[in-house]
């Protein structure tokens, strides 16, 4: 037995000895300090680095490539890019990429992400002039902007719009209430005038925040997650509203997981005559065939228009980066109108520049110009990491309101404490 | 032992694990000198190649990391963790080296010749050749199954949530207090109870009935009066030959309320065409059940054919003569056979379907809503964390959550797997 205290007496020490290894800081960071330091050329930027590495959304990249030329030019560095899935695999591979030093220079997002990446550490910073930020729509710099810090340039803008079958309809309504009138007359049994999944908060945002409603409340550009506004009466009314289209028009069918599927199969069948959805819907229905037009969301009962969640994709600078200034100019340069404008030629995607949007060759577009006004309407999606908690509660929420299962005013009050609880749990006192 | 010390007239053996303390040198003092060489060796590499890894690694997983700029908390866990399995690996080749060394010794204070090289070798491929044969798929094992265990269970005593997240903080260990919180904060504790209460529901429901149902028909097909046997028993195999997601996802769309066909052509035969299959938790809760059963089924169903037809014939012909009735063969041969030989299989059917997330997930996302918890309405446990997680960065705490969990299975499992008479020595038959 006492053999046994001793090997185990002698383990711990020698466990507290190698855990009192730790490793020599000093070093480490002087002869870093001075290798960047050394390294700086006469007009403050640093010696330029060999290449630069790129992350872009899947099959986006044609977009690029004009700009990249032009930079390798004009620079001398040069730059590779790399296509992924930028909903979720470019933040997963930035999570452990970053950190171990073979991640991206300049990288695109959602905006929506930005908040959790910039808290994480993974994200820089971007010091440019008002000069470049100038060239964008307000709505799209509030969106990259984290904690009154500008975390990237935007690179194209999108958000539901109304999409109607031209077979069906001849021109898109002018309000709400035309086309619930419509919806009541048009077709039979099986077929309806118009679908929303309000049920899913991202398409239900637009009549919650068209009739008063707000997730955060925007004070001087900051949210405040401590202000949710989904339960003031506008959202209520709101609500209301929603739930009326459910008990009239919409069919249960389109309630929960997989309704968007079923609204989008009922579309392409011609059994709908309309629908909310956003941009990304064009490409199947093109593939169909289908004569369609795209117009701005009409206008809803109370006089005002329905604000879209905008979902603004963005260029960034990881915070990993060797090179980050030159990240920043190749930022700048990508993101510039005349290269947002070649992208927006090649990948259909609307950058918010407003010269762009009156320049014709957004302007004459149906469906672009559509896209372009409605964003001007909406209001950019929360990016603060808070965001997250509000989802769930609200399609639950929202669910129980589809179903008539709950009044408005129950099932928002109850979602709004869940988000507060949910808040209080998971983001305080950090 | 006394009497024992008197008959060695040498000490080679304390001498040879006294230098073998220097691995080795032991086997050089024995005057085996390939195996000393070769320990040395080994011991040498280890210290070249780890020398960093084991400095580092153990003030790593004990401080994880003092200076957010230069330390990344999870790696610096990981290769902690690494650090241990490494040191632990080398402990074990130590210890194997001193008791080599001390045997030997001992062989020749006894005035035995130490084995040759040749019987060395013949040694390790005779009596070592299963453990050489283990050796790389055990360390693959310590990998791919116990690394990641070892970091969920480290991960559970650890802050780490999106406000921890290196590289721009640091995750720090908290003790037991993600366990405290689970059980202490309100919503947590209500949301995990009824979780919880329909986890134990949906194990015991649907599996209860997939063997049920699947011993039923096994023994329904297996009676001779049956034509077409063969047809038919493929006939019920089938559901288990398509991919359960697809299957999955082919369910939800036939439920689908409004355009689904079980409400469409199947129940408006009835006149029930408006069952709300997805949004109402009682309905999606049997229809969850009623598709797992359909998908468990068929593995039952093809085990216990095979396990009736070793049956022997005189069994149920003894039971003729004695004049039983067909449930009385069913009660006291059947069934007791069948349970015999496949209960350890039915027992993973629990502990499966009460990690099921495929369904869960695939069918109806955990849904439909309820008020005032923050799971849907059908989601088990494993679902509720996946969603946890996802949503809300809590990675340290879905890893408490997981270790619960973990432990209810493990608990459950084990406690049955010795009630179950498979395991015990005694002959059925």
């Amino acid at each position: 037995m006492k053999k046994w205290l001793y090997v185990l007496f002698i383990t711990f020490l020698a466990v507290g000895l190698l855990a009192a290894c730790a490793p020599d800081r000093e070093e480490e960071s002087s002869s870093e300090g001075s290798s960047s330091e050394g390294s700086s050329s006469e007009d403050g930027m640093p010696e330029k680095p060999e290449k630069l590495v790129i992350w872009e959304d899947t099959d986006k990249g044609v977009g690029l490539d004009p700009a990249i030329e032009s930079f390798e030019e004009e620079y001398g560095i040069e730059v590779e890019y790399e296509e992924m899935d930028m909903a979720s695999t470019i933040r997963e591979r930035l999570r452990l990429d970053g950190p171990a030093g073979t991640g991206p220079d300049v990288l695109t997002l959602p905006h929506d992400q930005i908040g959790q990446l910039a808290i994480e550490g993974l994200l820089a910073p971007l010091n440019v002039d008002e000069s470049v930020t100038g060239i964008y729509t307000d709505a799209s710099v509030q969106a990259q902007t984290y904690d009154g810090q500008l975390y990237g340039l935007p690179k194209a803008t999108e958000t539901p719009v109304f999409i109607y079958n031209k077979e069906h309809m001849e021109e898109a309504p002018e309000t709400f209430e035309e086309l619930f009138e419509f919806s009541q007359e048009f077709g039979g049994d099986g077929q309806y005038g118009f679908l929303g999944v309000w049920d899913d908060f991202y398409h239900a945002n637009a009549v919650i925040s068209g009739f008063g409603g707000y997730v955060f409340n925007n004070e001087d550009g900051t949210l405040n997650p401590q202000d949710i506004g989904l339960n003031n009466e506008g959202a209520i009314e709101g609500a209301a509203y929603i739930q009326k289209w459910y008990d009239e028009i919409f069919p249960n069918g389109i309630i929960g997981e997989n309704g968007g599927s079923a609204k989008d199969g009922l579309f392409q069948d011609g059994d709908a005559a309309s629908i909310q959805d956003g941009p990304w819907a064009f490409q199947a229905l093109n593939d169909i065939g289908m004569d369609y037009g795209v117009a701005p969301l009409p206008e809803l009962p109370n006089g005002d228009y329905p604000q879209t969640f905008i979902g603004v994709k963005g260029w960034h600078v990881s915070a990993q980066s060797d090179h980050q200034e030159w990240a920043t100019e190749l930022v700048k340069w990508i993101a510039n109108e005349e290269n947002a404008k070649v992208r927006y030629e090649e990948t259909n995607e609307i950058p918010p520049v407003t010269a762009l949007i009156e320049d014709p060759v957004i302007a004459d577009n149906e469906r672009a110009s559509a896209v372009a006004i409605q964003s001007e309407r909406g209001v950019p999606m929360p990016n603060i990491p808070e965001m997250s908690e509000v989802w769930g509660p609200m399609a639950d929420a929202l669910q129980l309101i589809a179903t008539g299962e709950s009044t408005p005013e129950d099932a928002l009050n109850e979602a709004v404490e869940t988000i507060n609880s949910q808040i209080e749990l998971n983001h305080s006192g950090n | 032992m006394g009497d024992q010390e008197k008959q060695y007239s040498t000490n080679h053996r304390k001498i040879a694990l006294a230098l073998s303390i220097i691995p080795g040198f032991g086997q050089f003092y024995n005057k085996q000198w390939m195996k000393g060489l070769g320990f040395f060796i080994l011991t040498a590499s280890f210290f070249i190649a780890f020398s960093d890894l084991i400095q580092f690694g153990f003030w790593g997983l004990v401080t994880l990391g003092t200076d957010p700029t230069y330390d990344h908390s999870i790696t610096l866990l990981v290769e902690g963790i690494l650090t241990v399995i490494v040191t632990v690996l080398g402990l074990a080749v130590y210890i194997l080296n001193l008791r080599d060394a001390f045997k030997v010794g001992k062989q020749r204070d006894l005035n035995v010749a130490p084995n040759s090289i040749r019987q060395q070798y013949q040694n390790l491929v005779g009596g070592g050749f299963p453990y050489l044969m283990m050796t790389p798929g055990f360390l693959l094992l310590i990998f791919v199954v116990i690394f990641p265990i070892l970091f969920v269970i480290l991960l559970s005593f650890t802050n780490y949530n999106l406000y921890n997240s290196p590289p721009a903080n640091l995750v720090d260990w908290i003790g037991f207090q993600n366990f405290l919180d689970i059980f202490q904060i309100p919503i947590w504790r209500e949301t995990f109870f009824s979780v919880l209460a329909w986890t134990v529901i949906w194990t015991f429901g649907a599996t209860t009935l997939q063997i049920a149902l699947g011993i039923f028909l096994a023994v329904l097909m297996n009676q001779k009066e049956i034509k077409f046997q063969k047809i038919i028993r493929t006939i019920f195999i089938l559901p288990w030959a398509v991919p359960a997601f697809v299957s999955i996802l082919v369910f939800a769309g036939m439920f689908n309320e409004t355009f689904g066909t079980i409400n469409n052509d199947i129940l408006a035969l009835f006149g029930l065409e408006d069952t709300p299959w997805m949004t109402d938790p009682a309905y999606t809760k049997f229809a969850l059940i009623m598709i797992q059963t359909w998908l468990g089924f068929p593995f039952i169903f093809a085990m216990v054919t095979g396990v009736l037809q070793s049956i022997p014939n005189e069994l149920y012909e003894a039971a003729d003569v004695d004049g039983a009735t067909i449930m009385q063969k069913f009660k006291n041969i059947t069934l007791p056979l069948v349970l015999y030989a496949t209960a350890p299989i039915m027992i993973t059917q629990y502990t499966f379907n009460f990690n099921n997330f495929n369904v869960i997930f695939l069918f109806n996302g955990g849904g439909p809503a309820v008020a005032g918890q923050n799971a849907g309405g059908t989601d088990i446990l494993i679902s509720w964390i996946y969603n946890l997680t996802m949503t809300s960065a809590q990675y340290g705490k879905a890893a408490a959550i997981t270790m619960i969990l973990s432990l209810i299975v493990i608990t459950v499992a084990l406690w049955q797997f010795r009630r179950t008479k498979s395991f015990q020595e005694e002959d059925m038959m």
